[in-house]
């Protein structure tokens, strides 16, 4: 499903360039710790905000991708990783302390990451998206690519379910045999889905050809933007806290493997 | 003024061997609304792309001849250059639209040609007051109906303000209350001054044309007032055009025919003296119910079935009914009434909310789709969903193999389903490389080679011109008269009167009428609550307080 909100909050009244540099920022800022207890509280920041933008009816559809995601990396993270104080050892598998917290960090971090992502999205349209990205100096085909390819996937979701099954229906049986056996049974599917992309990939340039698509190097856009204090105090805030932050992880904080 | 001239166009696309154009030559006077008519392969969308230069400049090929559009050649012009002129609407709606609301949408054009802010919210107000969208402006495209999404996308082009707009058979995926919406927008347009050249399959909603022009072989091969192109029949029908039913009946009983309308025609008819013969009707009504006699068991049967879909929608709500053996089922309703996806529970695709389904006396519970598969086939709408073989035979063979047939019996299978569907002779071709005709039969031959015994068929008419229509329709009838159960998904109700013999009618997930054909079609005012307008020779036999299914019912019963 797309995942625009039709609302109105003050993250759908920002500037499209202040919500992209938002982002950028919250993903550095996640970037930055190591540590569960840092994280989380990054966490807790990145949800509030998502109240704030009155998009946590879209983070209850993604909840179990987020849960499951969470889940995998904090046991692929203390699986792999070896720290000093053991907590468990069966053959070779063992379990730190050290990379057991690692871990939650970890599915922390990409939870926030996917969290921030979502509430951008339901924030901002497509065509905001598009204006800030040519705002920020990209010229205006490649931001609208860019920022179609986000809107072309659920029409594309839609084909594929359509076309699995129409092969389901004559007998495609997915779920068994072995794996060279069961990837040689997708052949019937990408086929189909190969072609009816190129085909419709083609139908959208005509229309777009045929919307004046590239008449000329400048456009005007119908939505308009104007900056605020808004945009400004909110880009202030978010350096302002990375720039503690900055200071704290010099300093030793937040940190469970100093190497990574 | 001309607002279109054409002379000795011809193109040749890239890689093909015949001419898609052949020396074409064609006027149009600005204001006129034009409908351009002829079978599928005639060169109809290649004209309308010729007209704003998507060919020679997005398709390739060999180009040759002259376009003048309001006086001025458009010779070495690009697209863009002509988008104030020219505007074109395409088939496919679906991959037109691309925007998050319904303004965004028709703001893109304005948007390209660097209008003003002021300009761009005029001329949305404008192109959405002229399709009937205003109010629409923050809706989301995907959550509109197939004919708000069509009048969507002329509403786009609208907003270019151009002189000329092209409309390349914009009806054809639409339900026929989306198709009415479209002929409506077309005949405004007409009054507002725009010269309009609507590519267009069906006969009867073409009336008000100034001219209808019937392509064939990249030629036009003739032209002419709708009335007389339209009273002859012959001719429609070597062109792939259904021709308008009432007009046919006169002229088959030989009536000078004043007008094609069904007002007029009850006048002939009574002045003439025509009636409907009740001896013959109850022939007709003797034989609907022998039909009935030769059902044999159940086959499937569903009971208080009800479907929910991710986000709590209720697409089905109580549904029961049951199916025999050797019934030929039209399923008809709105889009979005639940046609599909009641059938969906036939082959296990989609399994009960609440209620049961049963197949040949068991529950789809806990059975898989290629279980139940060897008993429903269901033939998917688009052949394009499902076609990936590199050949005609290995496509075919592709669902009687899951199915688990032996080696030997295969290659038997797979002949037998070819021959069915009368493609023998195709087994090495690359179904690619077939017509959209052809390739649907592909598809019903690749279902029927596992031997079914109920044929599931979505839109199987879909696309086609009438000559491939008819052809499907009666390889179906064949089918069903060797013993197959027929079910058909379908918007075309002509095809529903004169092969189905009963008619299921969805509406809003629940069930509106379940009987056998003519006793459903009797209903018009029920049917019409549904959006459902019975083609005219059937309310023409309704108003005369018969029902009738076809022309040659109608011809039969007639006498005077």
């Amino acid at each position: 499903m797309f995942i625009y909100l039709d609302k109105q909050s003050l993250l759908h009244r920002l500037h499209p360039v202040t919500k992209i540099v938002g982002l950028i920022l919250l993903f550095i800022w996640s970037m930055m710790f190591n540590h569960p207890l840092c994280l989380s509280i990054i966490f807790v920041m990145v949800l509030s905000l998502s109240i704030l933008a009155k998009s946590l009816s879209n983070l209850e559809k993604f909840s179990i991708l987020l849960i499951i995601l969470a889940l995998f990396s904090t046991l692929l993270w203390s699986f792999f990783l070896r720290g000093p104080t053991r907590l468990f050892k069966l053959g070779f598998i063992q379990i730190s302390k050290e990379s057991l917290l690692y871990g939650i960090a970890m599915g922390i971090r990409i939870d926030t990451m996917i969290v921030s992502g979502i509430i951008f999205l339901s924030t901002t349209r497509t065509e905001d998206f598009t204006q800030g990205l040519s705002s920020l100096g990209l010229p205006f085909p490649v931001s609208f690519a860019l920022s179609l390819s986000f809107r072309l996937v659920p029409t594309f979701q839609a084909t594929t379910s359509t076309i699995v099954q129409a092969q389901k229906s004559r007998g495609l049986d997915l779920e068994s045999g072995r794996l060279l056996k069961r990837i040689r049974k997708h052949i019937p599917l990408f086929v189909p889905i190969l072609i009816h992309a190129i085909r419709n990939t083609d139908l959208l340039a005509m229309a777009l050809e045929s919307k004046g698509f590239g008449f000329r190097k400048r456009r005007t856009y119908y939505l308009q933007f104007r900056s605020t204090w808004q945009d400004w105090l909110s880009i202030a805030i978010l350096a302002g806290l990375i720039g503690f932050s900055f200071y704290l992880r010099l300093s030793g904080y937040g940190v469970i493997f100093h190497r990574i | 003024m001309k607002a279109i001239e054409v002379d000795a166009l011809t193109f040749t696309y890239k890689d093909a061997t015949t001419k898609a154009l052949d020396r074409l030559k064609f006027e149009q006077e600005q204001g006129e609304m034009v409908v351009l008519m002829g079978h599928t392969g005639a060169g109809k969308s290649t004209f309308s792309r010729c007209l704003n230069r998507l060919i020679p400049h997005f398709h390739k090929g060999d180009y040759s001849g002259q376009i003048r559009i309001l006086e001025n050649s458009i010779t070495g012009k690009r697209v863009h250059d002509l988008v104030d002129q020219i505007g074109l609407v395409f088939q496919d709606f679906e991959s037109q639209l691309f925007s998050t609301n319904v303004e965004l949408e028709v703001a893109f054009g304005p948007e390209n040609l660097c209008l003003p802010r002021e300009e761009i919210r005029e001329r949305i107000d404008e192109a959405l007051e002229m399709v009937r969208l205003k109010g629409f402006e923050r809706r989301e495209p995907a959550s509109l109906s197939g004919g708000e999404k069509q009048r969507l996308a002329i509403a786009s082009i609208l907003a270019i303000r151009p002189k000329i707009v092209i409309m390349d058979e914009p009806t054809t995926d639409l339900d026929p209350q989306g198709k009415l919406e479209i002929f409506l927008v077309a005949k405004l347009l007409k009054s507002e001054g725009y010269t309009i050249l609507f590519i267009e399959h069906e006969a009867e909603a073409v009336r008000e044309a100034d001219k209808i022009v019937i392509m064939d072989a990249g030629k036009i091969v003739t032209e002419g007032k709708p009335y007389d192109i339209l009273k002859d029949s012959q001719l429609l029908e070597n062109h792939g055009i259904r021709p308008p039913q009432i007009a046919k009946l006169l002229e088959e009983i030989n009536e000078p025919m004043l007008s094609l309308t069904m007002e007029e025609t009850l006048k002939v008819f009574k002045k003439r003296d025509w009636k409907i013969s009740d001896e013959k009707y109850t022939a007709l009504l003797e034989k609907d119910e022998q039909h009935q006699i030769g059902y044999g068991k159940k086959i499937i049967e569903v009971k208080d079935l009800e479907y929910i879909y991710p986000g709590n929608i209720k697409a089905l709500d109580s549904v029961s009914m049951e199916i025999r053996e050797g019934e030929f089922l039209a399923i008809i309703g709105q889009n979005g009434s639940g046609k599909t996806t009641l059938v969906k529970h036939f082959n296990g695709l989609l399994k009960p909310s609440r209620g049961e389904v049963k197949i040949a006396d068991e529950d789809t519970k806990g059975k898989q789709v290629w279980e139940l598969g060897k008993i429903v086939g269901y033939v998917f709408q688009n052949p394009d969903h499902q076609i990936f073989a590199d050949t005609v035979e290995e496509e075919v063979a592709f669902g009687p193999r899951n199915f688990g047939i032996s080696r030997e019996n295969l290659s038997l299978f797979v002949e037998n389903a070819l021959k069915e569907v009368g493609l023998e002779g195709y087994e090495r071709c690359d179904p690619f490389s077939l017509t959209k005709g052809e390739r649907q039969r592909v598809a019903i031959a690749s279902t029927l080679a596992a031997r079914p015994h109920v044929l599931i068929l979505d839109e199987p008419t879909t696309g086609l011109d009438y000559r491939e229509q008819k052809s499907i329709m009666e390889l179906l009838e064949n089918l069903n008269r060797k013993g197959h159960t027929i079910i058909i998904i379908t918007h075309s109700l002509w095809v529903v009167a004169e092969y189905a013999k009963r008619v299921l009618v969805l509406h809003r997930g629940k069930i509106l009428l379940d009987d056998q054909t003519r006793k459903v079609f009797s209903q018009e005012e029920k049917l019409a609550r549904s959006f459902l307008v019975l083609p005219e020779i059937m309310r023409l036999s309704n108003r005369m307080g018969r029902t009738l299914l076809s022309l040659d019912e109608f011809k039969y019963c007639l006498k005077r």
